[in-house]
């Protein structure tokens, strides 16, 4: 495996990179480790990000939501260093007043309402006026219309978003979101895109953990990718993406005469492998977009109807193996 | 103050969860049994303490509805919080864990001792109050097993419930087993049953016919006291390790 790491001021960096005497990390894992038992959920993962939003890419499974509960304090590394601010976050329960966590469990108590949640964890963090604050996070999540009503009657993405302003009714410095659109509906999402944006530019620490690339796309320019628990790629999301663009795919194409339109497609620079199978003609190319004009071209110059065309590796799983073996 | 807003805001919650359940509904109609029993007993004209005791109070109330109910309340207290992920919201906060354990406590307690010492001090009033002044001592002392027995039930197995998420079936199978069969066969079972220590209490008010208490009154409070505070201890330290699993993520 070879990590993809392009320096940042900003955003994830390696802790043996070149540093000059800076304040401390927000967020900081030095060959950070978890298991249970024989299952290493977190492998020797390193990094360290200052302000801004980072997105935690992964496929499910791959140890994000492990990774994030060691950030917040529980789970302990089984090995290694995580810090958030300098401190150690496990069973140092003061280190809450500087970070908002939104966990992935939809849960939140259902009899309460919006407003009474937010209200609640703004007294449990000790704010001077709970209810101001309470009303300010709340309009921060567009959710001012519903705060009056039962949390129990809220939509998925109406309960994402309250728990998002209960995490940040406290202004805290560092921001951690497991999965913070899961439920949400399209203009919810880019509504939640540019609230994290905005936070990240009053100078916190944001890491929201997905497993959808596009989502990361839109709001983090900074990435974190883990796989089976490992950091397989961290930096920019740009570098990190044209990896992905760049990587051979894998077609499957059904045809009228599979045989002839094999012998016309692999005159073409774009197509490196065609293989006949049962199940049709498996090409494999390294620029999608070229091949996608370029088949239509070569089964009308062959004389062969296509009767389907598909991607056979599309899957993020596949994309994050690519970037692993790589 | 800010510790106190804490400890009210937590417990409010846990009364409200607690109290919410759909089997809070059925505790509290098992609660009703002994006072309809007691109106039953009175328009009988059974008025005696001794035979309400024998017949309600020693096969109802003592064997089944306080330990039900302290050992529901007390392993749902946190447990039902741990199941559905809510704990989370409580734990990420800047708050001293012995005032989470306190609050939860204080709630599960007061739930445990409005039924079970509500349900007492009712059938009481309704059937034992006309037998004069024993009568009042008797349900006066009957209550008093209820709140010591429901606070002892309940810090021991809110405590177990952060340990075990079988708290309940420990608690039942503790109920049925160690203060059910094994008490009655062994006698040195008394000093670790917390059944003996709401009985022995109960002494200190009035001596309940027929009631087999095989401690002190002091010996009982000082017992029960040790097992509240070693309890709530011991929630709290677990607590301050307490992990959240990974998830599939």
């Amino acid at each position: 495996m070879t990590p993809e790491f392009v320096p940042s001021t900003t955003g994830p960096t390696a802790p043996d990179a070149p540093t000059s005497p800076a304040p401390v990390p927000a967020i900081e894992l030095a060959h950070a480790a978890r298991w249970y038992g024989n299952v290493v959920a977190v492998n020797d993962v390193s990094f360290s990000l200052g302000a801004g939003v980072t997105g935690l890419l992964g496929p499910n499974g791959a140890g994000k939501t492990t990774l994030l509960h060691m950030l917040a304090g529980f789970l302990a590394p089984s090995a290694g260093d995580v810090r958030i601010l300098g401190r150690s976050p496990h069973r140092d329960p003061s280190v809450y007043r500087q970070i908002g966590l939104v966990p992935e469990r939809e849960a939140v108590y259902p009899f309460l309402t919006g407003l009474d949640y937010v209200k609640f964890n703004a007294r449990l963090q000790g704010l001077p006026d709970p209810d101001r604050a309470a009303r300010a996070a709340i309009a921060q999540v567009g959710l001012e219309d519903a705060m009056d009503r039962q949390i129990g009657g809220y939509s998925k993405g109406m309960r994402q978003r309250v728990k998002v302003a209960g995490s940040l009714v406290h202004n805290p410095q560092v921001l951690l979101l497991d999965e913070p659109f899961n439920g949400m509906d399209p203009r919810q999402r880019i509504a939640m895109m540019d609230l994290l944006g905005r936070l990240a530019d009053e100078g916190r620490t944001i890491l929201f953990s997905s497993h959808i690339l596009e989502e990361v796309e839109r709001v983090g320019t900074e990435i974190l990718v883990l796989v089976a628990g490992r950091l397989a790629a961290s930096g920019d999301f740009r570098a990190i993406r044209a990896l992905m663009t760049d990587r051979p795919h894998n077609i499957t194409i059904r045809s009228s005469d599979d045989r002839r339109l094999a012998t016309t497609l692999m005159a073409d620079q774009a197509v490196f492998a065609v293989e006949l199978t049962q199940s049709g003609l498996c090409v494999q190319t390294s620029q999608l977009g070229a091949f996608r004009r370029l088949v239509a071209g070569a089964s009308r110059a062959a004389g062969v109807h296509l009767l389907e065309v598909v991607p056979a590796d599309e899957s993020l799983e596949s994309v994050f193996d690519y970037l692993v073996r790589r | 103050m800010g510790l106190f807003v804490a400890f009210a805001d937590i417990a409010r919650v846990t009364l409200r969860q607690l109290l919410g359940r759909r089997r809070t509904l059925l505790l509290i109609l098992l609660s009703t049994l002994p006072v309809l029993l007691a109106i039953a007993f009175r328009i009988a004209g059974v008025t005696e303490v001794d035979r309400f005791t024998r017949r309600v109070f020693d096969t109802i109330t003592m064997i089944i509805l306080l330990p039900l109910v302290a050992i529901l309340f007390g392993s749902g207290a946190f447990g039902a919080e741990i199941d559905e992920g809510t704990v989370v919201y409580l734990l990420a906060k800047p708050v001293p864990r012995w005032i989470v354990v306190a609050a939860k406590a204080f709630s599960a307690v007061a739930v445990a001792i409005l039924l079970t010492g509500g349900s007492a001090a009712l059938a009481g009033i309704i059937d034992m109050f006309p037998a004069g002044s024993d009568g009042v001592s008797a349900t006066l002392a009957q209550v008093v097993a209820m709140v010591v027995g429901s606070a002892c039930y309940v810090s021991l197995f809110l405590a177990l419930s952060l340990f075990t998420r079988r708290a309940l079936v420990i608690g039942i199978g503790y109920m049925l087993v160690w203060e059910g069969a094994l008490s009655s066969l062994l006698a040195g079972i008394a000093n670790l049953s917390i059944r003996q220590y709401a009985l022995g209490a109960a002494t200190a008010i009035y001596k309940l016919p027929n009631q087999e208490s095989r401690l002190s009154a002091e010996t009982s409070f000082i017992l029960a006291g040790v097992l509240v505070v070693v309890a709530l201890v011991v929630a709290t330290w677990k607590l301050m390790r307490f992990e959240l699993p990974g998830g599939g993520d």
